[in-house]
């Protein structure tokens, strides 16, 4: 088990040094820096000297062995056009993605888990085809387009919720809509799945056959294997909502990561960008280590394999 | 569909007999919604580069001198006279009685410690043209300050009533820009209560701006700014009542929250110049806009007039000068004026030799719908422009460090300076930004900025002014229009300048 | 890893044959007894005529502008509607119904040149794994989870930024992103192929490897590949749309549906028609595509695990 586990840590540790060293050159493919720091108004000798400054002239590799050693200590340089610590300006904003998110996925699964449920116990009736239906209608309707209706609807028709900022929870009630939605098919799928599958198995039927009564078989028994999965692929899909806030903190003014990212990115800020890459490349992968380890602990046979 | 009409209808009457008091009249409160381009990265007046960053400047700080919105002329602000020693020295005689927001009474001190700072170029101020001409400043007593230039700088006092605003000495020497970015302090008709970076800035009267000035007292008691990114959301937000006023609005937006009841919407001309540029020195090794025929067949493609008449509106015109006329030298006689003539365009294009017109890429980084116009005009005459659109500053690297940009649909605000300096020399003085590189044109503009005789100055630019049109490196489009839309009880003035000035607008009433 | 790949399932798949027709009657009755993969076929089948068939059907040149006629109205508008643009006309007088017409050539040429560049890397990633196993699966596996890190549409954008907007660089981006689907379904499908009797029966008796994977692995995995490739179709859609909705994605004036959605964004509060025409033509595309996947799995595949 502990040479399973430091395995895969060693591979995510890897993992983390590709995505970053892919970024890094991907960046420093876009834009001289040099010109960004320097400004509009910068002369060829001062874009000289920053360059020098900077180590800009140097070789691309070893530009990222200084970037990713300095990375590992949490110093992730200092932003071109804000000037402030890259770290700092992550720490503040961090907190904002992670509420959306957190959100976000509980939204989804609170709507995802009951239908899918609920559609599995009644296999082919009109309430599985109506959850089913969402699911298929969920899938096809772009985030963006669908934010964007909730903020004509709730924010300027009826002025029910505020549309932009990060003041008060009721802020975040459309953000979290919008970004979770898309999570619930994929959810709802795996529940009424799992759901069928445990409903069908050998101990359901025998609790059944003790007498026991349908909600506590419901709950007690097969709920809480179903569920496992879904908590597995929920965390996932939490690593990806990191990335998808993008589009959501843009359009209601959310000044999280996603928003940071996207404005670094007009900026050609590489250090903001690259670390945001790197925290998000993080998430998902610290998120998967852990769905393993715990899998590989619940379930000796997958760290012999 | 019209169910769906019915419920838009519905939806805004509904919203506007609800009207909740979230911002506007009751409170005695403004909040403003700015950030279209990007938010402040440093509200340190000489450490942003923004538009907005001016905006925030002017509610917070005061310059020496004040320059009349309308009229242009210079008058008194902080220094109440002044006159010039000699070529390369002005002496200015202070006004008494003016407290920075923290307490400290303005003098001397604070005018010699902040030109002194500020131009000292390893303190590193963003905007080095602003500051740059600048030798020094003397303390001659308590309240009389002089002004050492480098060589004589007939511009000085566009940057005196403009980028230079003044700073608390001993708090400025304390805290710096980082220090001035967390807690700005100033004489302004503003004091900043909090910043959020990138997110909110609060405001509150300054009740002791009561010594006269002609930038006028606070009208509200309270003035929240929120950063909002997107024009949409602000638009979203002033309808729903979160904001009374953007300045980021297009010209559509203009005709359609003015039909909303309970708003209005106005455009103001502005001194931003709008320009299609050519490559003309080959820079990128696109050969044919090399070629002046092929420049000149290219201005005589586009209309320009329905582009303005269409597209842009308000007050906004077709420019014939490269720099805006009410700048100083900006001679709209001097300029050689390109009329819309598809015909002639096509003959001067076939004895350039491209009788089937050629393939260009076009850049910008403004609303596409401006480009489309203007390819679709390009395309009659056979030149098929495909274009790239890209975020400003990639855009600016690309030019600057890259000059493969043939074809480049660009503009340029001149920091609100009134003198052509601002946007001419900026370009065409052989810098990073230059496409034509012309030699003349530059030794003429050079003469132009560093002449302290008026006239010697107009000639000068004159000839620059008459080369670059003529040679069409630059095709002067249209003057922009900033777009404004508010709640309709505000007291609005709109300005030429760009620079709204949010504490002058009160609660009219109505 | 493989719950991110996990194969939803569909309505059809419920559907039970109480009888025992022949082979023919029972691809039959699959066909039409699947409601949704008929739903989805003949929207599919629709769009792809209205694109193959734009030159015939758009009544204007969707690049031609005209200013002096700019954001005419649609033909159910009250007032001054112009009878030459049925659903009006957009901020520099394009003729919009003409422009919806080519956007349906925009957005499923996207989604086909996504899906083969990304399926071609998947499936030979995916069936290299699946078929040799041990360390040629390890680094396979590497690769997937190198992939799966990435915030997809953050590196996106940036790839955008360094290679300059353009429909070549958007469809190369996705195609090089969205393979992890295709590889992680083809590895397990390929992993059970292999032991299959007649695969090795063709291995016992000496036939080559590539040989043994095209003629006999691959007629295998064809279906589960269109069903993957369905879904990652969808996917790049979707993307290339909010890509453009961001100003990440094709160049104006290309008639894209996402693009049309950024540029109608102006006139979301006053013109809702604009951004509500390109949105629903996303969603029917993206909806039938999805609906013809999932009664895809269900008309090809054979019942049951």
């Amino acid at each position: 088990m502990l040479a399973y586990a430091l395995k895969r840590s060693f591979s995510a540790f890897l993992i983390l040094i590709v995505v970053s060293a892919l970024t890094f050159s991907l960046s420093h493919l876009s834009a001289d820096p040099a010109l960004t720091i320097g400004g509009e108004q910068a002369s060829d000798e001062d874009i000289q000297a920053i360059r020098d400054l900077y180590g800009f002239d140097r070789p691309i590799y070893i530009q990222y062995i200084d970037w990713a050693a300095r990375a590992m200590s949490g110093d992730f340089g200092e932003s071109y056009h804000y000037g402030e610590r890259v770290s700092t300006m992550i720490a503040g904003r961090i907190g904002t993605t992670m509420t959306l998110g957190v959100l976000a996925i509980l939204f989804a699964l609170a709507v995802s888990i009951p239908l899918g449920v609920v559609a599995a116990m009644r296999p082919n009736s009109l309430l599985d085809r109506f959850a089913l239906l969402i699911a298929v209608l969920g899938q096809a309707l772009p985030t963006f387009w669908f934010a964007l209706m909730m903020i004509i609807v709730f924010g300027v028709w009826w002025r029910w919720l505020p549309i932009s900022g990060n003041d008060t929870w009721a802020h975040f009630v459309m953000p979290t809509i919008a970004l979770g939605y898309y999570a619930t098919p994929a959810l709802m799928r795996l529940t009424r799945a799992g759901m069928i599958e445990v409903l069908g198995s050998d101990y359901v039927r025998t609790a059944r056959a003790k007498g026991l009564s349908p909600t506590v078989v419901l709950f007690k028994h097969a709920l809480r294997n179903a569920i496992i999965p879904v908590v597995a692929l929920a965390a996932v899909w939490f690593g990806f909502m990191l990335g998808g806030s993008i589009v959501i903190e843009t359009i209601f003014n959310l000044k999280g990561l996603g928003w940071l990212s996207y404005d670094a990115l007009l900026r050609s800020d590489l250090p903001v960008v690259q670390a945001i890459v790197l925290i998000f490349a993080s998430f998902y992968v610290v998120l998967t280590l852990a769905a393993d380890l715990l899998n590989a602990w619940l379930d000796p046979r997958i760290s012999v394999r | 569909m019209k169910l769906i009409r019915l419920a838009v209808v519905a939806g805004f009457a509904a919203s506007l007999t609800a009207a909740p008091a979230l911002a506007g009249p009751d409170d005695d409160s403004l909040t403003v919604a700015w950030g279209s381009t990007g938010p402040i990265e440093n509200v340190d007046n000489y450490f942003n580069t923004n538009r907005t960053g001016i905006w925030f400047s002017r509610m917070v700080w005061d310059q020496l001198i004040y320059r009349e919105p309308k009229t242009f002329e210079y008058k008194p602000l902080l220094a109440e006279s002044w006159e010039a020693l000699s070529d390369t020295t002005w002496q200015f005689k202070l006004r008494q009685g003016v407290k920075f927001h923290n307490g400290e009474p303005f003098d001397a001190d604070d005018v010699v410690f902040t030109l002194n700072w500020v131009s000292n170029p390893e303190n590193g101020v963003k905007v080095q043209r602003n500051v740059d001409w600048i030798e020094s400043a003397e303390k001659v007593d308590q309240y009389t300050v002089n002004i050492h230039m480098k060589k004589p700088f007939p511009q000085a006092f566009e940057f005196l009533s403009g980028p230079l605003t003044i700073y608390p000495n001993e708090y400025y020497a304390e805290v710096g820009p980082d220090g001035m970015h967390k807690a700005p302090v100033g004489t302004g008709p503003m004091k900043v209560v909090s910043v959020k970076t990138a997110e909110e800035y609060v405001f509150e009267k300054n009740t002791d701006y009561t010594w006269g000035s002609p930038k006028g007292e606070a009208q509200v008691s309270k003035l929240t700014v929120r950063e909002i990114a997107d024009v949409q959301t602000q638009i979203a937000e002033l309808l729903a009542g979160g904001i009374d006023i953007t300045a980021d609005i297009s010209a559509d937006h203009v005709d359609q929250i003015g039909g909303v009841p309970g708003f209005t919407a106005m455009q103001a001309g502005t001194m931003r110049t709008g320009y299609i540029g050519f490559d003309a020195a080959g820079r990128g090794n696109f050969e044919p806009t090399t070629k002046l025929e092929v420049r000149k067949a290219m201005a005589m493609a586009i209309n320009r007039q329905s582009l303005v008449e269409n597209l842009i509106r308000g007050d906004a015109g077709v420019i014939h000068t490269p720099c805006f006329p009410t700048q100083f030298g900006c001679d709209e006689g001097a300029a050689v004026k390109w009329d819309y003539n598809p015909e002639k365009a096509k003959e001067l294009l076939a004895s350039a030799g491209y009788p089937d017109g050629f393939e260009i890429d076009f850049y910008t980084f403004r609303p596409a719908d401006w480009a489309e116009a203007i390819m679709a005009d390009l395309a009659k005459v056979g030149i098929k422009a495909s274009l790239t659109k890209m975020p400003y500053f990639a855009l600016r690297d690309k030019q600057r460090n890259e000059g493969t940009t043939p074809m480049f649909l660009m503009d340029w605000g001149s920091y609100s300076m009134n003198d052509m300096s601002a946007i001419t020399s900026h370009f065409f003085k052989k810098g990073a930004d230059d496409f034509a590189l012309d030699d003349e044109v530059a030794a003429w503009l050079e003469e132009g900025d560093t002449s302290s005789d008026p006239e010697v100055r107009k000639a000068a630019y004159a000839k620059a002014i008459g080369k670059i049109t003529g040679e069409v490196y630059w095709l002067p489009m249209f003057n922009h229009v900033r777009n404004y839309g508010f709640n309709e009880r505000l007291a609005f003035i709109p300005y030429q300048d760009e620079i709204p000035r949010f504490w002058q607008y009160g609660w009219g009433g109505s | 890893m493989t719950d991110v790949a996990e194969a939803p399932r569909s309505i059809g798949q419920i559907v039970d044959d109480a009888l025992e027709p022949s082979p023919f009657q029972k691809l039959r009755k699959r066909i039409f007894g699947n409601y949704s993969f008929l739903l989805g076929l003949i929207i599919l089948l629709t769009i792809i005529a209205v694109a193959v068939l734009a030159p015939f059907l758009a009544p204007h040149d969707p690049y031609e502008t005209d200013l002096a006629s700019r954001l005419q109205n649609p033909f159910w508008h009250e007032k001054k509607v112009d009878p030459d643009h049925l659903l009006g006309t957009d901020k520099v007088g394009r003729d919009y119904l003409s422009r919806l017409i080519y956007g349906a050539q925009i957005s499923l040429l996207i989604g086909f040149s996504t899906m083969l560049i990304s399926g071609i890397i998947g499936t030979v990633l995916g069936v290299t794994a699946g078929y040799f196993g041990g360390r040629v699966d390890m680094v396979v596996n590497f690769i997937i989870n190198t992939r799966l890190a990435m915030p997809v549409f953050l590196v996106a954008m940036a790839a955008v930024v360094a290679f300059g907007a353009s429909l070549m660089v958007v469809i190369l981006v996705l195609g090089l992103f969205l393979w992890d689907r295709f590889a992680v379904v083809m590895r397990s499908i390929t992993m059970q192929a292999r032991d299959l009797d007649y695969v090795k029966a063709a291995r016992a008796m000496g036939c080559s490897t590539p040989y043994i994977i095209v003629r006999e692995i691959f007629p295998n995995v064809l279906g589960s590949l269109t069903v993957v490739a369905t879904v990652e179709m969808a996917n790049a859609i979707l993307l290339e749309a909010a890509l453009s909705f961001l100003g990440f994605g094709v160049q104006a004036p290309t008639p894209s549906w996402g693009l049309m959605l950024n540029e109608a964004r102006e006139y979301m509060f006053f013109s809702p028609w604009l951004l509500a025409l390109p949105g629903a033509c996303l969603f029917f595309l993206v909806l039938a595509i999805n609906l013809f996947g999932d009664g895809l799995r269900d008309v090809t595949l054979e019942k049951g695990r």
